[in-house]
């Protein structure tokens, strides 16, 4: 009887070490995989980053092999070449519904736990003519019964010369983390830019002697003079404002100039007059419509 | 006698014990037998990797150094061209989800093409809120089949007036009212959470109607009563705030004049946490 028990008793604990060595070596063969993994995915990522021609290049050769209906392809690659060409569908719809362009996207993951994900994002991009580059961190948390998507930390880099009214925009949007709110405002603030530029070029091709654009289509400023009355300039300044909360006007006013002599035979005081006649032309008649009235008017 | 009975009753309980964990070390055993395979795949699967990697470093070196690459139907060039393509899609699905964040649309069309689900996410300051759901019969002409929209939003109106002309103007005008109403319905959430003492006195489903009372001072029953009206539901600002209050002077302060524009230039609760900060309210 006793006997027994003590060779028992040792056989249990030799059973008790040989399955924590087997685990132990279980958990380090997955973390020899996990360093594997990533080391993989590195070099797959800097080998797009760095060398993305060359990529394109075996890819493009790819697509084809597939379109040509070669059966060397295996079925797995045919089901990702697949998978890549409905996706480029879907993001080529995406551009143009949201008007946006993004050119790089980088996506870091900072943490990563069953219940919260950290996620850094930085993109670059443009939006018609305006170019810009936002970073911002995005934190999900999943709990059982709820989900959390929040945005932290909301950086925004704009460039050109239109957004040098955007700054009071801007600092609101980094301190509310409105990233909607900065993409949506974008998108309208460059549409109205657009507007503008677009009508000042057709102004200024079909008046090429009264208008003038001293700094270019994409300026505010628009200069009206007829040549025979050198020294009279009509300046009309069309300013796209956003406020705070991200609300776009555009805004026109009129500025007349006149040499003195001209100013002496003002009697009608035209030149103050001018400008809210012009505000009370644009509510009436639109922009367009105002400008080349106004345009007309020294053309005779 | 005594003895032999305990003998007996002795082996009988060695018996016992022996079949219970005899049971025990089979289990055991086979748990073993588990761990056993379970590291031989890992072991097979550590060598692929391991030889996948060292072929995927030969192919950055190559590349880094500009030489040419051969179309090789090798075992080693098929493996490379599957991680070529599963980062390029990595990368464009990295992409999709930038623009869900920042756009907010998501169009999955049905196989046929007969139809198409948009998905509206929401959000306001940072806070991603309710997402909704449109599905539009593509078929003769674009209408809508199903959506859970709340009937507070004029989604029939604006339906009418642009889903035919225009889709996409349609899709931003209905992102809009819908922002727009998760941001107002948001603002007085936050009202809730950041600012205790004011309370909401009349509210209404399309949240364009806000009627509260702040409290001007700890102890008495001096109270202010702000009417917001928001009368444009692409906005989450008011387009006309009312004070009022017991107090005629109060209300006609150049303080509480300021505090009118704060609160029709700001998000409510912006607005009363800087109220609160310069000792307007509690």
């Amino acid at each position: 009887m006793r006997k027994n028990k003590p060779v028992f008793v040792g056989k249990q604990t030799d059973m008790g070490t040989m399955e924590q060595k087997l685990n132990e070596e279980l958990k380090q063969l997955q973390r020899e995989i996990e360093v594997c993994e990533a080391e993989q995915d590195s070099y797959v990522r800097s080998i797009s980053l760095q060398h993305g021609e060359a990529l394109r290049g075996v890819l493009q050769t790819l697509y084809n092999k597939k379109e040509k209906g070669d059966g060397t392809l295996k079925k797995d690659v045919s089901k990702l070449i697949t998978d890549i060409t409905d996706t480029e569908k879907d993001l080529r719809r995406q551009t143009n519904i949201s008007g946006i362009t993004l050119t790089e996207c980088c996506v870091k993951t900072l943490e990563k736990n069953e219940r919260k994900t950290i996620q850094q994002y930085r993109l670059t991009g443009h939006c018609c003519f305006l170019s810009f580059q936002v970073e911002f961190a995005l934190v999900d948390i999943q709990d059982s019964d709820s989900s959390l998507q929040k945005i932290t930390d909301l950086n925004v880099i704009l460039d050109g010369a239109e957004f040098k009214d955007l700054c009071a925009f801007v600092s609101r949007v980094e301190e509310t983390k409105s990233l909607f709110l900065f993409f949506r405002t974008l998108r309208l603030f460059s549409e109205r830019c657009k507007q503008r530029s677009c009508t000042l070029q057709y102004f200024k091709e079909k008046y090429p002697d009264v208008v003038r654009l001293p700094e270019g289509c994409r300026s505010e400023v628009m200069m009206i003079q007829s040549p025979k009355l050198p020294g009279c300039t009509m300046s009309i300044f069309w300013k796209i404002s956003v406020s705070k909360e991200g609300v776009v006007q555009p805004k026109l006013e009129l500025l007349m100039k006149m040499p003195e002599q001209a100013q002496k035979m003002d009697t009608n005081n035209v030149m103050e007059t001018a400008p809210e006649a012009f505000r009370s032309l644009l509510k009436i008649f639109g922009v367009e419509a105002s400008i080349e009235s106004l345009i007309k008017s020294v053309c005779f | 006698m005594d003895i032999v009975r305990k003998q007996g009753v002795f082996d009988h309980l060695l018996m016992l014990e022996k079949a219970g964990t005899a049971g025990q070390e089979k289990q055991k055993q086979d748990h073993l037998k588990e761990l056993h395979a379970a590291i031989l795949t890992l072991r097979a699967k550590r060598e692929r990797l391991f030889a996948e990697t060292a072929a995927l470093k030969d192919l950055k070196d190559k590349l880094d150094q500009g030489l040419p690459l051969e179309e090789e139907e090798t075992d080693d060039f098929m493996q490379l061209e599957q991680f070529l393509l599963k980062s390029r899609l990595m990368q464009l699905k990295d992409l999709q989800t930038v623009y869900h964040l920042i756009g907010g649309y998501n169009l999955i069309e049905s196989k046929q093409g007969k139809s198409v689900c948009v998905s509206f996410r929401t959000a306001f300051e940072g806070m991603y809120l309710e997402t909704y759901n449109l599905e539009m019969d593509l078929r003769r002409t674009v209408q809508i089949s199903r959506h859970n929209i709340p009937p507070c939003v004029p989604l029939e109106r604006l339906a009418k007036e642009h889903l035919q002309a225009d889709f996409k103007a349609f899709l931003e005008i209905l992102s809009l009212h819908l922002n727009a109403l998760a941001g107002r319905k948001q603002q007085v959430l936050l009202i809730k959470e950041l600012i205790g003492t004011v309370e909401i006195i009349e509210r209404n489903q399309l949240c364009n109607f806000l009627v509260f009372m702040c409290k001007i001072q700890e102890e008495t029953e001096a109270a202010v009563l702000c009417t917001l009206e928001y009368g444009d539901l692409t906005q989450c600002l008011p387009t006309r705030v009312t004070i009022e209050s017991e107090n005629k002077t109060l209300a006609e302060s150049p303080q509480w004049k300021k505090n009118q524009v704060l609160l029709m230039e700001s998000p409510v609760h912006s607005a009363l946490l800087t109220m609160r900060k310069v000792g307007s309210i509690v």
